[in-house]
């Protein structure tokens, strides 16, 4: 019987059997923990494993996102107990400096196709636009893969949807992607991975199969897997130095658990209103509504690709008096490129201001948070209460955030 | 054979309820963490709960964060199992990687009421809670195995000796 994508993926890392619903050992190649649970983490390690060595030093790492450089003390010494443990273990830290955990892990090569990787990050099946299985787990699962390099897991079904029609070019990978959280809801594809398959995903690039995969986690999925993609298998042999890595790809007669088709040739911007996900409308929905401030990065819209695209929306222009712009490249090397490009300098003129690499507007406090009554706009994947301030968060593209922002009002970058 | 009073709540207990999130940082041993289990949701809870007894949650009991905190301290205060409607994801590997037993049976869930008596037999797959029997698959050998060492580490630990 044929396979499905995550199937193929596990199946070469276990020996035993791998079907969906089974319950299977599996190795894994890449190991990590953030500044976030880190601590936890090292904690149980020593609890557990006293002194005993990791399993393989050169796969295990730390990479510091969440509060980065740390602005609370508790973050400090958490950070510092990570630290700590990887000069003992000859573990590698991805420190402060270096950008979303995620991101690193596929800048350098180490998340590649057909790679397994676990962290403690909850959105990590972002590794699906590299055509890796990525997972976060807990602080004891963590713990027992950096001493073992193995897990347990329960082998997902799979969803098949096969996005037909090709956007328009105001539309957007996130604007796809929301589309696709708000057909599903959040519980749509609770439990299963996600095959996107069709000439709507076809084409995207590394930066938009980075928005959709990492998004799975709204859809309530494992992960999602997109089709082979030639920009993705280059970039991560060029990454990794390994020439054989090859696209992990289904049977054509693997088994699915069920299978859908949507078209999105009308496509038009959305925007997810507070306080769900998966609460989708078209921008021009809510044209006018006004907005205090805008957050542009993440892991599901930092890259180049999408900072250029606002950089372009902004050239020349001044954003509102009345709101505020934040952005944060995902990575030091996608800001460094934005730095030497010039884009940083029109981000500037226009009136934002760029901060450091990481987790930003996502993780708590970093980049600022709203106040109550405080309208941001983000391109971020949450927008629960609380998540990013007291305010009411809308989620949306790097285009409608620019827009939105010229104007100080939520703007379909149609109207442009 | 699990024994003991039903604790039952609604949907989405989530983590900080489960253990209270103020309490993230503070270094605690189990025993100590057991005191505070379900502090904000029932004060009731931490000082009448009995080894065996059981927790009863509705649909995506343990959602919110990856904290296996929330675990910790009710498998420290002697609770049996958690039966719920469903889990989430993340806080069923840790109750299993603990050694917590955590079971789906939406209908029992449906008939057990607070402080009712349910007993499990996980050799038979069988909840029993006024003379009814709710019946539920075995449990994949590597849960099961898992569980049996009492969790993830213990496993193995187990499994180490086994091979010197």
């Amino acid at each position: 019987m044929g396979k499905t994508v995550i199937e193929k993926i596990l199946a070469a890392h276990s020996d035993e059997h791998v079907e969906a619903g089974k319950e299977v050992w599996i190795r894994i190649d890449v190991r990590s923990a953030r500044d976030f649970a880190g601590a936890s983490v090292v904690n149980n390690y020593r609890k557990a494993f006293g002194d005993q060595s990791v399993d393989d030093p050169a796969q295990t790492f730390f990479t510091f996102d969440c509060n980065a450089p740390a602005n609370t003390i508790r973050y400090a010494q958490n950070q510092q107990v990570c630290r700590v443990f990887a000069g003992k273990h000859g573990i590698r830290v991805y420190d402060v400096d270096s950008g979303i955990g995620s991101h690193v892990l596929m800048e350098e090569g180490l998340a590649v196709p057909g790679a397994t990787v676990v962290g403690t990050d909850s959105h990590l099946n972002i590794m699906g636009a590299v055509g890796s299985f990525g997972q976060g787990m807990g602080d004891v699962d963590i713990a027992y893969v950096f001493r073992t390099g193995q897990t347990w897991f329960e082998v997902p079904a799979t969803l098949r949807i096969k996005v037909n029609g090709i956007p328009g070019p105001h539309a957007t990978a996130k604007d796809l992607t929301l589309a696709l959280v708000g057909t599903l809801g959040s519980r749509g594809a609770l439990g299963m991975a996600v095959e996107l398959m069709g000439p709507g995903v076809e084409g995207l690039d590394l930066a938009g199969r980075i928005t959709l995969a990492s998004m799975a986690t709204e859809m309530g999925a494992i992960a999602a897997f997109l089709p082979p993609s030639e920009e993705v298998l280059a970039f991560s042999r060029s990454a990794s130095g390994r020439d054989e890595l090859q696209y992990p790809t289904a049977d054509p007669d693997a088994t699915y658990a069920n299978s859908m088709e949507v078209d999105v040739s009308e496509l038009r911007p959305k925007i997810a209103a507070p306080p769900r996900p998966d609460n989708v409308h078209d921008v021009d929905e809510l044209d006018g509504e006004p907005v205090n401030t805008v957050f542009v990065g993440s892991c599901t819209n930092g890259r180049y690709e999408d900072i250029l695209s606002v950089a372009k929306i902004l050239q020349g222009k001044k954003i509102s008096s009345k709101v505020t712009l934040r952005v944060s490249p995902a990575t030091r090397g996608v800001w460094g490129r934005l730095l030497r490009e010039g884009w940083l300098e029109v981000l500037h003129d226009a009136g934002a201001i760029v901060s450091h690499p990481a987790c930003a507007g996502c993780a708590e406090g970093q980049i600022g948070m709203t106040g109550e009554g405080e309208v941001q706009l983000s391109t971020g994947n949450r927008n629960f209460a609380g998540k990013q301030g007291k305010g009411p968060t809308y989620l949306c593209s790097p285009a409608t955030a620019a827009a939105s922002a010229l104007r100080g009002k939520i703007t379909s970058p149609e109207r442009l | 054979m699990i024994q003991g009073k039903a604790w039952k709540y609604g949907d989405s207990v989530n983590t900080d309820v489960i253990f209270p999130g103020r309490y993230t940082y503070a270094r605690m041993e189990p025993e100590e963490m057991a005191k505070h289990a379900l502090e904000d949701l029932d004060s009731d809870f931490a000082e009448n709960v009995k080894a065996g007894d059981v927790i009863v949650g509705g649909r995506n009991f343990g959602c919110g964060s990856s904290r296996e905190q929330a675990v910790t301290c009710l498998k420290s205060a002697g609770v049996g199992a958690v039966i719920a409607k469903s889990f989430a994801r993340i806080y069923f590997r840790n109750a299993i990687n603990s050694g917590l037993l955590a079971l789906e049976l939406p209908e029992a869930v449906d008939a057990i009421e607070h402080g009712d008596a349910v007993s499990i037999d996980l050799e038979s797959g069988v909840l029993t809670h006024k003379d009814v029997e709710y019946r539920f698959p075995p449990l994949p050998p590597t849960v099961r195995e898992i569980l049996d060492d009492g969790g993830l580490v213990p496993h193995l630990k187990k499994k180490l000796t086994k091979e010197a």
